[in-house]
């Protein structure tokens, strides 16, 4: 079922690649699942930066922590372990986490940090025990569900990168038509309630997505750290930036460089989870962004009299 | 029945609670003719909920608010709004000129993006509130005040009939404030009506033509000078001891004024 498909994990050490001669078939599989999980970082990172702005950077951490429930259902229910299926599944227990969510907050009138901790706690801990009860039992195919667990891109196979990459393009589409209206809302709710926008129905919109690149971004970072592929890249491109539109660009850029360096680095090693590389990645850029950003970066804090820039 | 003008904007027994607690009770207020109204009362007297309310913020429990005797939905292109300033993060990446654009989106609609018209309308606006120079600053690196006026230049740029502004001059140097205030009055100049949520009640006695005292229900409404007696703003404050100071202060202003 999955021995004919070409992956990245077929590949030798890219050293050795880039010397030797290549064979056509594995070329393009290699290229079009770099180039998927490349718009699947640049997406995160654009759709992250609107959670960031709407001060809501933790329903992905959420959303995605419950995707592993998702996957071990989708394989349990239908026997198939192919990636749309379980994404597909994925997709829906990420809904139904933010539904809970939702309703532990407006409902159950529990405050938001403690209603995305229990939400995160208890659907992880069944996601787990569901993968954990799939590999003991033995189940035929059961085995390399974990690999949603920190990523392993290097599994991809072509047809999976484009299927991300559509995702990701998809998501880039709609912030970009509608992007003024998010930027309304995150800034001013009152403003834009009062002037007839469904301001509900724009949140929902956003969540959406956020759930939408949490799970399409699973197979690149796993679910413990995608969350990261979409907070980080943001919170760096802010220090660069004082313009919201500069901001997603430059935050879909970061979250490109960190996916594409996150699988290069991963290939090096076969077996090597995608996930924690990716991460480090956008933190090392988001470390770099601090120290040295123009204006709001430490160095140029340092190096500035304080007030001394002020005066217009 | 006669037929006569709607009100600009009529409160007919409204009623607003947040959850089981009820924080305005039953207030029946018509504004019928363009000036420049103050509303006035203590804090947690219910009034930003009363403008909230009108604007379909808050959910109505009882009663019904009309603009120009319609629903707000039907004139919502005719009515401006500013909310309090600390109600938004400003250091939000947009720039002055971004937040005065966002005016325009009501008429815009969804899909259509700030044009060279709307350009021309927002530096005009920012130009009335003293701010053309500062267009390309980001809102953070401003003045509480220059804030404030930012804030006013949106709603100018909504080009509306009736102004309903949540507390306009809190935390307001007193150029912004002279400012601001002169603005408004041009406007009401224009023919429009300016509700202004108010706190100072020295500087309501000078500017408002009309006001309404709010304590959780509409204590009094009229002509500035007829509401503002000692005997209305000691029921309006009644049992806040550290406002008694304040109220002696506006009251020895009257007795100056005419």
């Amino acid at each position: 079922m999955m021995a004919a498909a070409p992956t990245l994990a077929a590949w030798p050490p890219l050293v050795a690649v880039a010397a030797g001669p290549l064979d056509a078939g594995l070329t393009y599989n290699t290229l079009v699942a770099l180039a998927g999980v490349a718009t699947v970082g640049f997406a995160a990172g654009v759709a992250g930066t609107l959670a960031l702005l709407r001060r809501r950077p933790l329903v992905g951490d959420a959303a995605a922590h419950a995707t592993l429930l998702g996957v071990g259902a989708a394989f349990l229910l239908t026997g198939r372990r192919d990636l749309p299926t379980l994404l597909a599944g994925a997709l829906v227990s990420a809904v139904a986490a933010l539904v809970v969510l939702v309703f532990l907050r407006r409902i159950a009138r529990t405050r938001d940090d403690a209603a995305t901790a229990i939400v995160i706690g208890v659907s992880f801990g069944a996601g787990l025990a569901l993968l954990a009860g799939i590999t003991a039992r033995g189940l035929p195919g059961g085995a390399g569900l974990e690999q949603f667990l920190l990523g392993h891109a290097a599994a991809l196979t072509a047809q999976d990168a484009l299927l991300l990459a559509a995702a990701s393009c998809a998501t880039v589409a709609l912030v970009a038509v509608a992007f003024k209206e998010f930027v309304l809302v995150a800034f001013d709710d009152a403003f834009a309630a009062a002037i007839g926008r469904p301001v509900g129905l724009i949140d929902t919109a956003l969540v959406a997505l956020v759930a939408v690149m949490v799970v399409v971004g699973l197979p690149a970072a796993g679910a413990v750290l995608v969350t990261a592929l979409v907070v980080i890249p943001p919170v760096a491109a802010r220090q660069w930036t004082t313009r919201a539109g500069r901001m997603l660009l430059l935050a879909g850029l970061f979250g490109l460089a960190a996916a594409v360096a996150g699988v290069l680095a991963s290939t090096l090693r076969p077996g090597l989870a995608t996930g924690p590389l990716v991460v480090l990645t956008a933190a090392a850029i988001c470390v770099v962004s601090f120290a040295v950003a123009p204006e709001r970066g430490w160095l140029w804090r340092r190096s500035t009299l304080p007030g001394g820039e002020e005066s217009p | 029945m006669t037929a006569v003008a709607a009100p600009i904007l009529e409160f007919h027994d409204v009623t607003v609670a947040y959850g089981r607690r009820p924080v305005l009770w039953n207030v029946d207020l018509a504004i019928a003719e363009p000036c420049l109204f103050g509303v006035i009362g203590p804090n947690g007297a219910g009034k930003s909920t009363l403008l909230k309310a009108a604007l379909g913020l808050v959910p109505v429990v009882g009663g019904y608010v009309r603009f120009f005797g319609a629903p707000l939905d039907r004139v919502r292109g005719r009515v401006g709004y500013v909310p309090q300033r600390e109600t938004v993060d400003w250091d939000f990446p947009v720039s002055v000129m971004d937040v005065v654009l966002m005016g325009t989106y009501g008429r815009l609609g969804w899909l259509r993006r700030p044009g060279r018209r709307e350009r021309d309308l927002a530096r005009h606006c920012l130009d009335r509130v003293g701010l053309v120079g500062l267009a390309e600053r980001q809102i953070g690196r401003l003045s509480g005040g220059q804030q404030q006026r930012v804030f006013l230049a949106r709603a100018l740029a909504q080009e509306a009939d009736v102004y309903l502004l949540d507390e306009p001059l809190a935390g307001v140097d007193v150029r912004s404030q002279e400012q601001i205030f002169r603005v408004l009055a041009e406007v009401r100049d224009q023919g429009k009506l300016v509700v202004v949520v108010h706190h100072d009640l020295r500087t309501a006695a000078e500017w408002f033509d009309r006001v309404a005292l709010i304590d959780m229900r509409l204590v009094a409404t009229g002509p500035t000078a007829d509401v503002l007696t000692p005997d209305n703003l000691r029921r309006t404050y009644a049992g806040r001891v550290e406002l008694l100071e304040e109220i002696g202060r506006a009251v020895a202003e009257r007795g100056r004024t005419p």
